[in-house]
């Protein structure tokens, strides 16, 4: 296989934070979080070197740089008709063969891991430096062609007028490859939200689970009652359990990106939506997560339902705690000067019985 | 569980065709109401059934461990060391089955006074533990080999001549008399023995059970136990025998022979045809003393005989683990990866802790628990088996004397429905007739006695002892009864909801023995050589088990009790190999039918009957 500086792809997972040179920041991130243990949805990155290729041996390179020298001074004008130049000559390409197979190799390697026929992607553009929301990102992209319609236009995105003036004021030159990101669209089964401690009194040796069917959006927004956990972070055994109604789900409308509410059928309510083993593989990952940033984390979870226990159990997002976090922890014992004082004060106590 | 009481003591109607059934037992045993004090004290408590040592009703003799526990339990916690806020656990025999009930104090001027002595006296043992758990192996092992020396023979009929030449002036009578009494305080010296340690070792073990919950409230106590398991103990040891000697028939080619359907006594005559099979034998005396003197029950009853008793049953589970190593499978206790998964788990745990406070409480209560934790699994081998297992023995050759004199029809059975006094005097009996040279009463008198005693006794087995009678109290402060039998609020309340129709019951509940989950088919087994019947998988309901039930763990998915808390022999063993347990569910073995599809959830203590079986 090729050094990984000249590949035309790479999986999330053959990249770390590091590699943000040939991939973008967003893919390389993608990779250290797959690094850290904390399982994303699966896929992979259009590499810069595949974008640079492209606009080499398609001429565009040349072409623009032609242009650019022609142009004369850079206005807001000028900077307009660059953009929609450079726009139209990328998405009129054909991307050189070799690309497009690699690109194609890859996802049907997604459509196969995933069990689904032109598995919907998203296609997310993903920059060397940091360019906040200047750059496209497309979602439910199926089927070979289409894909590549949408690299392109990834690609082509580094053209707007926004990208382009972002760059100007950054000192960044016109001519610019970015990474695309091929990740696969998750399709929840059962989404919810996972909190690194017991949210009713603190207590760090517990994982709160909270989970119900279909997209999160349900539970994010208090749709629904989850199904809720305690489990005991060291040992992961389930410490309680409460059966939620979830009466409503959210799912991707068909044939687009759109969500709609559906209703959930009586027995799927009375039973638990997940399983002992997908609770327990979401602590895991819960615990991976407060360990890899060092406190107590809220984080939002997706079972795909296309993808086999435990490469389903998916983590979309993740952000600190807020307010335990922020507590002043004071001691829950009393002080003693030592056990026998314990034991003393123990036996005086006694166990009660209300 | 305000207002809620069960049935008073006094009121529970004695069974038809039992009248007089207290005659079995000493008069003290008795709720009675000729003393008002003692009688509102009776009804004032809670007394709840003892069905963790005694599953069966009594038989008049084996009450003495009851009277040795009654009297050794509630002296060190009363006179010894002083236990602040409890004295000790009195107890009474109703129908034939033993209820118990803790005996606190309320005044806070008395506990106060008790406090500086408990400090030093307490203090005392927990500072140099091991010095004098040393020192106690030591007393014990003595013990027992007091006990062994002794045996019982038919009186002569004739002293022998060394008796004139040795002046010795003592006669086989006095000595079989004499005899006899230091069998009984040895057995009753056993039994302070045994709680020379243990009442320090639970009040250790709640304080490190509450203080871990103040800390990580409602942490679970299957958890907890894991943080002091996978310390060796001589506990697993028969067991390990039994694995060494399968091995060991594997390694010198002597499997196929061993594994032949043979009673011992014929295994062990071929065995001894062949060099190696010799060498084998010699290694199984070694294994056999002390390592044998496994009960096949708890070893409170005269009827759990030992592995030694029966070479059958340890040569059965030999078998086992022969065909389990053949199969590939792991046999041995898995201790390193459960001292690996301990030190993570309590490095976690501790890691977990935000203030140093805490840290230091988690420290002091989990080094204390750990100190004790060793006795607590231990003496139950030295006392309970191995002293129990002989001792059973000799009181058994008391019984051929007596059934060779003609005072009892059945050397086996009948001695035991006989008190141990009552014994002593039909030793007299025999005695005097003997020096007197007339025929003596107890041959006319003591089998009509014992027949009439074995119908009472069949009787109290078709009565289901309920599990508590009297008030539920609103404090225990009692280590005893937190640890050992489990109670608790919840227990309480189970029992209560129990009191009603159960037949139709599907789910039952217990405390948390092992934690994990799982589904399976239920093998109800009353005693443990029912284990033959037990298939790969299933999930073992029993009353209780002991060490002798080990064959058992290699090949359950999970296990209930009846009777048992965290601390009992099933919640340490299943947390060994990693079982999901259920213990004191006071009802399993009546509720549950081999074959039942159930599931059992060792976290939450709930046991569900999915399916039942097709009668």
């Amino acid at each position: 296989m090729a050094d990984k500086t000249e590949r035309f792809t790479l999986w999330y997972e053959e990249t770390d934070g590091k590699d943000f040179p040939l991939v973008g920041k967003k893919n390389a991130n993608l990779g250290e979080m797959i690094k850290a243990g904390i399982r994303t949805s699966p896929g992979f990155s259009v590499t810069i070197a595949a974008n640079e290729k492209f606009i080499i041996d398609t001429g565009i390179k040349e072409k623009l740089g032609k242009y650019l020298e022609g142009l004369g001074e850079a206005t807001y004008e000028t900077t307009k008709k660059a953009s929609a130049y450079a726009i139209s000559l990328i998405e009129s390409a054909a991307l050189p063969a070799e690309i497009e197979d690699d690109i194609l190799a890859n996802y049907r390697k997604l459509c196969e891991f995933s069990r689904t026929n032109n598995v919907p992607v998203a296609v997310r553009s993903s920059g060397a430096i940091s360019m906040p929301g200047q750059m496209e990102t497309y979602l439910n992209i199926r089927g070979d062609k289409d894909l590549i319609e949408y690299v392109k236009k990834c690609w082509a995105s580094a053209y707007n007028v926004e990208a382009i003036m972002y760059r100007a004021n950054k000192g960044v030159g016109f001519l610019f490859n970015i990474g695309v990101g091929i990740p696969k669209m998750v399709n929840s089964r059962v989404s919810g939200i996972i909190f690194t401690l017991n949210t009713l009194n603190g207590d760090p040796s517990k994982i709160s689970l909270d989970v119900s069917y279909g997209l999160g959006e349900a539970v994010v927004s208090g749709l629904v009652t989850p199904d809720s956990f305690l489990v005991d972070k060291v040992t992961l055994d389930t410490v309680k359990t409460t059966i939620g109604s979830k009466e409503t789900q959210c799912v991707y409308r068909e044939g687009g990106s759109d969500i709609v509410q559906a209703d959930v059928p009586k027995e799927q309510r009375e039973k638990l939506c997940v399983s002992l083993d997908e609770v327990k593989e979401l602590c895991r990952l819960g615990k991976v997560i407060e360990d890899y940033y060092g406190k107590h984390y809220d984080i939002e979870f997706g079972i795909d339902a296309d993808l086999v226990f435990p490469e389903s159990v998916i983590i979309l997002q993740v952000r600190p705690e807020s307010i335990w976090n922020k507590k002043e922890v004071t001691a829950r014992t009393e002080k003693k000067k030592d056990p026998m004082e314990r034991i003393l004060s123990q036996l005086l106590t006694g166990v009660k019985l209300k | 569980m305000a207002g809620k009481t069960f049935m008073d003591p006094h009121d529970v109607p004695t069974i038809p065709g039992t009248e007089g059934w207290e005659k079995l037992y000493p008069y003290q045993y008795q709720f009675s109401k000729d003393d008002p004090e003692r009688a509102a004290f009776e009804s004032s408590q809670i007394w709840y059934y003892d069905g963790l040592h005694y599953p069966e009703p009594h038989f008049p003799f084996d009450l003495i461990w009851d009277e040795a526990w009654s009297l050794a339990l509630s002296q060190y916690n009363t006179r010894h060391f002083i236990i602040p806020p409890a004295m000790g656990i009195d107890h009474r025999i109703v129908n034939g089955y033993v209820y118990i009930t803790p005996v606190g104090i309320a005044d806070p001027e008395v506990i106060g006074k008790r406090i500086p002595l408990f400090m030093e006296r307490a203090g005392y043992y927990y500072q140099n533990w091991d010095r004098l758990y040393e020192n106690w192996k030591k007393k014990v092992t003595a013990l027992i080999a007091e006990l062994e020396a002794v045996n019982f023979t038919d009186l002569p009929e004739i002293e022998d001549i060394s008796v004139i030449t040795e002046g010795k002036g003592v006669g086989s009578g006095y000595t079989l008399l004499k005899k006899y009494d230091d069998v009984i305080n040895m057995g009753l010296l056993n039994w302070q023995y045994h709680f020379e340690f243990l009442n320090l070792g639970y009040a250790a073990y709640v304080t490190f059970i509450n203080t871990c919950n103040q800390i990580f409230p409602g942490v679970p106590i299957s958890t907890l136990t894991k943080m002091v398991a996978g310390i060796d103990v001589v506990m697993y040891r028969p067991d390990a025998e039994l694995i060494r000697l399968a091995k060991l028939a594997l390694d010198t080619g002597l499997d196929e022979l061993v594994l032949k359907p043979l009673k011992s006594g014929d295994l062990m005559n071929e065995l001894a045809r062949v060099p190696a099979g010799k060498e084998w034998l010699a290694e199984l005396e070694k294994s056999r003393y002390p390592w044998f003197h496994i009960s096949t029950g708890t070893g409170w009853y005269h009827h759990h005989i030992s592995w030694n008793d029966n070479l059958d049953i340890p040569f059965d589970a030999i078998r086992m683990r022969i065909n389990s190593i053949k199969e590939g499978k792991e046999v041995e206790r898995p201790t390193e990866k459960i001292i690996k998964e301990r030190d993570r788990i309590v490095d976690e745990y501790r890691k977990l802790i935000k203030t140093d406070d805490d840290r230091e409480a988690f420290d002091q209560v989990l080094g204390v628990a750990r100190t004790v934790f060793p006795y607590v699994e231990d003496h139950l081998f030295y006392i309970e088996h191995w002293f129990h297992s002989i001792f059973w023995g000799k009181i058994r050759q008391v019984g051929q004397m007596l059934q060779n004199a003609g005072f009892i029809e059945n050397a086996n059975e009948d001695i035991w429905f006989l008190k141990r006094d009552e014994i002593k005097q039909a030793l007299w009996d025999y005695t005097t007739a003997w020096a007197t040279g007339v025929k003596p009463r107890g041959p006319s008198y003591w089998p009509k006695e014992i027949a009439k005693r074995k119908g009472i006794y069949e009787k109290f087995k078709e009565w289901t002892p309920p599990p508590a009678l009297g008030v539920p109290p609103d404090v225990v402060t009692e280590p005893f009864t937190i640890v050992l039998w489990g109670v608790t609020t919840d227990v309480l309340s189970e029992w209560l909801k129990g009191e009603g129709a159960e037949g139709d019951q599907n789910i039952l509940k217990g405390s948390p023995g092992s934690s994990g989950k799982v589904e399976g088919r239920a093998r109800v087994l009353k005693n443990v050589e029912e284990l033959a019947d037990l298939l790969e998988g299933e999930i073992l309901v029993a009353t209780t088990t002991s060490p002798s039930w080990a064959p058992a763990f290699v090949k359950i998915a999970g296990a209930i009790t009846d009777v048992g808390g965290p601390m009992c022999h099933a919640a340490i063993v299943c947390r060994e190999y990693g079982l999901p347990t259920v213990v004191g569910t006071g009802k399993g073995t009546r509720l549950i039918k081999t074959g039942d599809l159930i599931r059992i959830d060792g976290d939450s203590g709930i046991v569900e009957i999915l399916e039942r079986v097709n009668k």
